[in-house]
């Protein structure tokens, strides 16, 4: 009798079981579906030109907009930021003698109104624009500007070489001038002068020490009103703002902990933009969907692939053009990217002034057929393979990285002549790896400081944090050459002749080039997106 | 009663040896763990000089660069600990860590205890319930329950409810702990009760909104283990002499459940203390699901950036909580129970 009545309960609860996973199964299969099919075939994703310069505000002033990232603010001192997202708030709330047109490369005037060069590009003067005050009304002069820049240099936090590395000295003249002494002419201190460590900030920040958590800001056109380390930063308009107060009154930043909370929160309707960094597979399904806008443009981050050609064999030029002429760039952005980034074919990034596409001229793409050509020029064959140690590391470039890794193995071991044994280590342990030199090939990105063809050659070549893999006297010379000519047009031709030398070389291979996305509700308009991968908080506001 | 003050001290006692075993490990394991700190605070650009000048702010170097042995850092850490100071956070800010540590625990605590409250409440009733049904398919149900239950990976079920009542339903928020600018005045950094006692209600009922999935989900994956405890221990209590006696005498049902409960109740507050750890745990993968700023989240980011003494703070303040916690269990344990301090 009790045995049937053990039978008979295992009989129900088995049966139980299998209706409470159809049930769990029929509840997440139609979650899923609601969530990741395309609700509507309209696809609004729109591309912001690079191009675009005018700004068009318009539309009724409405209170708050909120942002949504996965970012974090660190040290909200600008002698001490040096992350993105910290930069975009400084941005926001503080300002420069220069500052970039929204959409474009281009700088325009910031507080300053006038400059001048004197002494063969080794002194630059500004003028201030009249009457700027801090957002509390205390009046900012020149000597605010002074006192902030030499700030910078006296603390010498990470982003201080900015400053320390260019300037000799920097004096107020009077209330309304200010004067740099350079230590050599650089043709691109304009664009120096857009970057934090040059913005002033408001007296009450510590003199000589970093203010880490100080919000008292600079004379950007919002305040903080309230920050709560990764949960909530508050702004509003500053009211003292020489621009004029912004169409949205009040600017709130929520951060989330991980993109696919931010991703819901978007859905739900309690954000309005969800701005960095989404997931690709969320991009994907959030393109199709009807009631949100999509916005994308190439962003200033690029990967490439640095080869130290101090390590045996890879001193040999043909197997490193080997390399570059396998390398399947399309297959990496379509297959682990699915298209949110752009093949490169050159470390001066697309949109950038100067730009060509210097391995495609000289490689074409994943030609695999050139690479066994150089290959067995170098001596190898299919039955006496190259073989190789491809680094990456899986802590921080995402978790996209061991596919990325994975594809330039598939694309180079595609020739039957190179065998490639890829190898891990944690970030911080793969940065010392990278001084030290003892890394054959790895995988690397890289950040803009300042917009500028310079920023993405010249601190590649003879690089100590590269193990100083990559060293070129000609190139050294065209990239000195360059840094101090004071217009675009005469240095266009400098940067060009690098990038092709660059790719002869290929010591250091780029990859792709990261695209900006940005999803927000369809009535969030005065969104710029460019390669300074900066928002500007002032320019949005809603339309209807 | 004096046997019951030995016990307490005994116990007490206990606890110091417990935190500094602990603390040791961690000292140590963070320190054999790829990679240091400066390169995870500097990053890959900083010249040499930074480098350097940063270790020896870190007393990681003395003055002329040569690295401080490992004993001796630890016994300076040691010191500090024993003086009462954890240090400082060796990132933005190089704020007290007790001060970081403050700052996110009462999101943490707030989250535990409503998930905790959640999770009891579900495993007692279900639990009783089950035994009282025993064999019918009601049991069954409740049985496969406190199977699935225990088996449900935090971030699945979080999304299922994100899903549901945040974007298809629209009427709980999917992440965070309150709505943007509506924090209660800070009291005890608990928001439900520091707007209850700033007579806050628009923060209380955005608080409570936002706490409503985080605890569900993490009282839901904890509540299995009581469901199937309780329902074992009522059974073990319904089939003694006792409640056939009480049975006989017509005693409602209700109350001869409740007078089972009371009985079967020891095992249970065993389990509750135990689970108590758990909780914290799970409360890390809750917090990074809902993005609930607690101690959880926080923790992670520091071992990222090889904070090593904001870590070593976190987890020996981890470590005294949850050692009072398990104190406390024991000491009411042995209150009930009086064979425990014989």
């Amino acid at each position: 009798m009790e045995k049937n009545n053990n039978k008979k309960a295992i009989t129900t609860t088995m049966a139980i079981a299998l209706v409470v996973a159809l049930v769990v199964g029929l509840v997440l299969g139609y979650l899923a579906s609601m969530l990741m099919a395309p609700t509507a075939p309209g696809v609004t994703t729109t591309v912001v030109s690079t191009l675009e310069k005018t700004v068009t505000v318009g539309a009724p002033t409405v209170e708050r907009l909120i942002i949504g990232v996965t970012d974090k603010v660190t040290d909200i001192d600008p002698s001490n930021a040096y992350d993105f997202f910290t930069w975009e708030v400084l941005s926001n709330t503080m300002e420069g003698l220069m500052k970039y047109v929204p959409g474009t490369t281009e700088l325009e005037y910031g507080i300053a109104r006038s400059h001048t060069i004197e002494e063969n590009g080794l002194v630059y003067i500004f003028k201030l624009k009249p009457g700027l005050r801090f957002a509390d009304g205390t009046p900012a002069t020149a000597e605010d500007v002074v006192r902030s820049i030499k700030r910078v240099m006296e603390i010498n936090g990470d982003p201080a070489w900015l400053v320390t590395d260019f300037v000799e000295d920097v004096v107020a003249l009077d209330s309304e001038t200010v004067k740099f002494k350079l230590t050599v002419p650089v043709s691109y201190f304009l664009a120096l002068l857009a970057t934090p460590p040059y913005f002033p900030i408001h007296p009450t920040y510590k003199p000589k020490e970093i203010d880490s958590d100080q919000t008292a800001g600079g004379l950007g056109p919002y305040r903080i009103v309230k920050w709560t380390r990764d949960v909530e930063l508050i702004l509003e308009a500053n009211p003292y703002y020489y621009g004029g107060a912004p169409k949205v009154k009040q600017i709130i930043v929520r951060f989330f902990k991980d993109a696919t909370s931010m991703r819901l929160e978007l859905e739900a309707g309690r954000i309005d933009i969800a701005w960095r960094t989404l997931l690709p597979t969320d991009i994907k399904d959030l393109k199709a969907k009807p009631n949100l806008k999509t916005l994308e443009c190439p962003g200033g981050f690029i990967r490439y692939i640095v080869i130290n050609t101090r390590i045996k064999p890879f001193d040999n030029k043909l197997i490193r053009q080997a390399l570059a002429a396998a390398l399947n760039r399309k297959a990496i952005c379509e297959r682990v990217f699915l298209g949110l980034t752009e093949p490169l074919y050159s470390m001066v990034p697309i949109g950038m002034w100067s730009h060509i596409d210097a391995f495609k001229e000289k490689y074409g793409e994943h030609n695999t057929d050139l690479a066994k050509n150089l290959l067995k020029q170098a001596g190898y064959s299919e039955t006496n393979k190259l073989k190789i140690e491809l680094w990456y590391t899986p802590t921080h470039y995402g978790d996209t990285e061991a596919d990325v890794a994975l594809l330039v193995k598939e694309a180079w071991e595609e020739t039957g002549m190179i065998e490639v044994d890829i190898k891990s280590a944690e970030w911080t342990t793969y940065v010392d790896q990278s001084r030290k030199g003892i890394m054959g090939i790895s995988l690397f990105g890289w950040y803009p400081d300042y917009i500028d063809p310079d920023d993405y050659t010249t601190a590649f070549v003879n690089a100590s944090w590269l193990g100083y893999a990559y060293a070129n006297a000609e190139l050294s010379k065209i990239l000195k050459d360059a840094s101090v000519l004071p217009t675009v047009e005469e240095r266009t031709p400098l940067y060009e002749r690098a990038q092709r030398i660059w790719a002869e070389d290929a010591a250091i291979i780029p990859m792709f080039q990261g695209k900006l996305v940005i999803v927000s509700k369809p009535n969030v308009d005065g969104i710029y997106l460019d390669p300074t991968m900066l928002l500007r908080y002032w320019l949005f506001f809603f339309t209807g | 009663m004096v046997s019951l003050k030995i016990y307490v001290a005994t116990r007490a006692l206990l606890t110091i040896p417990t935190i500094i075993i602990l603390l040791t490990i961690v000292f140590i394991v963070m320190r054999i763990l790829p990679g240091d700190p400066v390169t995870a605070i500097v990053g890959m650009k900083a010249p040499p000089e930074q480098i350097q000048e940063l270790k020896r702010e870190l007393g990681l170097i003395d003055d002329l660069g040569n690295p401080i042995p490992l004993y001796i850092q630890y016994f300076n850490y040691f010191s500090g600990i024993i003086k009462g100071d954890f240090g400082k956070s060796l990132i933005w800010g190089k704020r007290p860590v007790i001060v970081e540590i403050l700052e996110h625990f009462p999101a943490t605590i707030e989250l535990s205890i409503m998930g905790f409250i959640v999770s009891l409440l579900i495993g007692l009733i279900s639990g009783v319930y089950s035994a009282h049904k025993y064999s019918s398919w009601i049991d069954s149900t409740i049985r496969v329950y406190g199977i699935i239950s225990y088996a449900l990976f935090i971030p699945w079920i979080g999304m299922l409810f994100q899903m549901l009542f945040g974007v298809q339903l629209k009427i709980l928020p999917v992440a965070g702990r309150i709505d943007p600018g509506m924090e209660p005045q800070q009291i005890t950094g608990l928001f439900l009760l520091d707007s209850i006692i700033t007579s806050n209600m628009p923060s209380f009922i955005s608080s409570l909104k936002h706490l409503i999935l985080p605890s569900i989900t993490l009282g839901i994956v904890l509540s299995g283990i009581f469901t199937r405890l309780t329902r074992g221990a009522m059974l073990e209590v319904l089939s003694q002499d006792f409640i056939t006696a009480a049975k006989a005498r017509g005693l409602p049902n209700r109350k001869i459940l409740l007078h089972a409960l009371k009985n079967a109740f020891i095992p249970i507050l065993t389990m509750m203390g135990l689970q108590f750890a758990l909780l914290l745990t799970g409360a890390i993968l809750t917090e990074t699901t809902f993005s609930w700023p607690g101690i959880g989240t926080f923790l992670m980011e520091r071992i990222n950036y090889r904070d090593y003494t904001t870590v070593q703070g976190t987890v020996v303040f981890f470590a005294i909580i949850i050692s009072l916690v398990s104190l406390i269990v024991d000491l009411i344990y042995a209150y009930i129970d009086p064979r425990i301090r014989y």
